[in-house]
């Protein structure tokens, strides 16, 4: 951690963003060689290098090389600035796609975040907007980031022509706190988003319904709204789907999400997001599976103080990013069992010492 | 086959309980490996093993995948999977994670 900044050193397609992520929140130069080399179309594809031409907007001094045969970028990175940013997005990934690691990035600019970001707003792939409003965003919440943070949902737009906005808003924060969130709690409530854009409205009513008859034998407190949105803020293609979220007492939470397919029903969707929410609250833990690797990262940067959090099993990609945030921080997190007396509990609980990182792009105001 | 059985039991328990922070950061097995979810691991031995002796070594035609895996947060959903939902005890055996169910399940 002493010597001159180190380049970090990976291969493949995989995990580009969290590991553009560290380079940048590190400041060490990341060299990503062998990027579809192999393949028939080599190299990085057109959301990758929006990604990058992304980052390179949001951040004051990054340089970025890709090579002739776009299969290894090197990314220097320059200070996070933050302000005032517009982005559109191309149509072969999502908004979520980016979202997901300028979320990671935003707390620690120089100045406020206002990113308008503009697409696809709900795909098979990547976290929807309303996931990330409802879900990522509190979050970050629980690392003291929280004061006008906020996810505006402009306009929907479902894949394939898109045609969605969204407005990203993120404080800055000197440091973000230690996490101490070992009791998960027992599920209090459960919310849902569920919409319709350039099909019959009705379709949003149905999958509420059907979601409620799988979900009503738990809890009373659930409320699924049916988000509308008309005429040019509904997108430029038809489509629907259902988010879910059911919150603990305390405030641990669980998502599950479904998206309509060509030729299924709105009941047969919504059945699909309730079964992978049961599904997801069984896994037990504190945090959601699609936000272990969010929630490990800032537990990292915390204040030099042992960070605990109870989650389920690791997923692949919380492996992958356990070791490349050792070789980045050089920091590793113990993980133990949270039950060991109990034999059928699978839970783990992760602790790790922050590095203590501190903001130091932040503007004195 | 014994020695296969004893083995195979031996890797259901330590699925149990396993060190997770051994098999993280002190092991180079892939993570799809760890999580048992890649069918076999036959890729990374297939490289180790590969003898030197001849100058040129024939490049494994691995790449028979034609849909690329792409870099993605959200876990695709397996629809037979979550038919295991339909059953009324798995139903009613999650209870004890809401407020209004019972601690004793």
């Amino acid at each position: 951690m002493t010597q001159a900044p180190t380049v970090l050193h990976f291969s493949g397609h995989q995990y580009l963003r969290h590991r553009l992520v560290l380079g940048i929140l590190s400041g060490k130069p990341v060299r990503i060689d062998k990027i579809r080399s192999d393949d028939k179309n080599p190299g990085l594809r057109d959301y990758e290098i929006s990604l990058l031409r992304l980052l390179e907007r949001m951040t004051n001094g990054t340089v970025i090389e890709i090579s002739v045969t776009g299969t290894a970028v090197l990314l220097k990175p320059g200070v996070i600035a933050g302000g005032n940013v517009v982005h559109d997005c191309p149509l072969t990934r999502s908004v979520g796609y980016f979202l997901e690691p300028i979320v990671m990035l935003a707390p620690f600019a120089k100045k406020p975040l206002q990113l308008t970001l503009r697409g696809i707003t709900t795909d098979e792939n990547d976290l929807s907007v309303d996931i990330i409003r409802t879900v990522t965003l509190p979050h970050l919440q629980l690392f003291g980031v929280s004061e006008g943070l906020e996810l505006r949902i402009k306009k929907r737009g479902s894949p394939p022509l898109g045609g969605g906005e969204v407005q990203f808003l993120c404080p800055i924060v000197k440091q973000v706190k230690t996490l101490n969130f070992v009791d998960p709690g027992k599920i209090k409530r459960i919310r849902g988003i569920s919409h319709a854009v350039r099909v019959n409205p009705q379709f949003s009513n149905r999958m509420i319904e059907a979601s409620r008859s799988v979900l009503n034998r738990y809890i009373p407190d659930i409320y699924l709204y049916s988000d509308v949105y008309k005429g040019e803020e509904s997108g430029k293609s038809p489509g629907y789907a259902l988010s879910l979220l059911a919150e603990s007492t305390t405030g641990a939470m669980h998502c599950s999400e479904a998206m309509s397919k060509p030729g299924v029903p709105p009941e047969d969707i919504a059945m699909v997001a309730s079964r992978a929410l049961l599904a997801e609250i069984r896994r037990g833990g504190c945090v959601d599976r699609q936000h272990q690797v969010l929630v490990l990262l800032m537990m990292i940067l915390g204040s030099e103080d042992v960070g605990r959090c109870r989650m389920g099993e690791p997923t692949v990609r919380t492996i992958q990013f356990l070791r490349d945030v050792k070789e980045a921080f050089g920091t590793a997190f113990k993980i133990v069992p949270a039950d060991p007396a109990d034999a059928n509990s699978t839970d783990l609980l992760y602790s790790c010492y922050g590095v203590g990182y501190v903001n130091a792009n932040r503007s004195l105001a | 086959s014994e020695k296969a059985q004893a083995a195979f039991q031996n890797t259901a328990r330590a699925s149990k309980r396993r060190d997770w922070t051994k098999l993280i950061y002190n092991s180079t097995a892939s993570p799809e490996s760890i999580l048992g979810l890649d069918g076999g691991g036959e890729s990374s031995s297939n490289a180790a093993g590969m003898d030197d002796d001849d100058f040129f070594t024939l490049k494994s035609s691995a790449p028979a995948k034609i849909e690329e895996e792409l870099d993605r947060t959200k876990e695709p959903v397996n629809v037979e999977e979550l038919a295991e939902w339909e059953d009324e005890e798995l139903l009613d055996s999650i209870r004890h994670l809401f407020i209004t169910g019972s601690s004793s399940a």
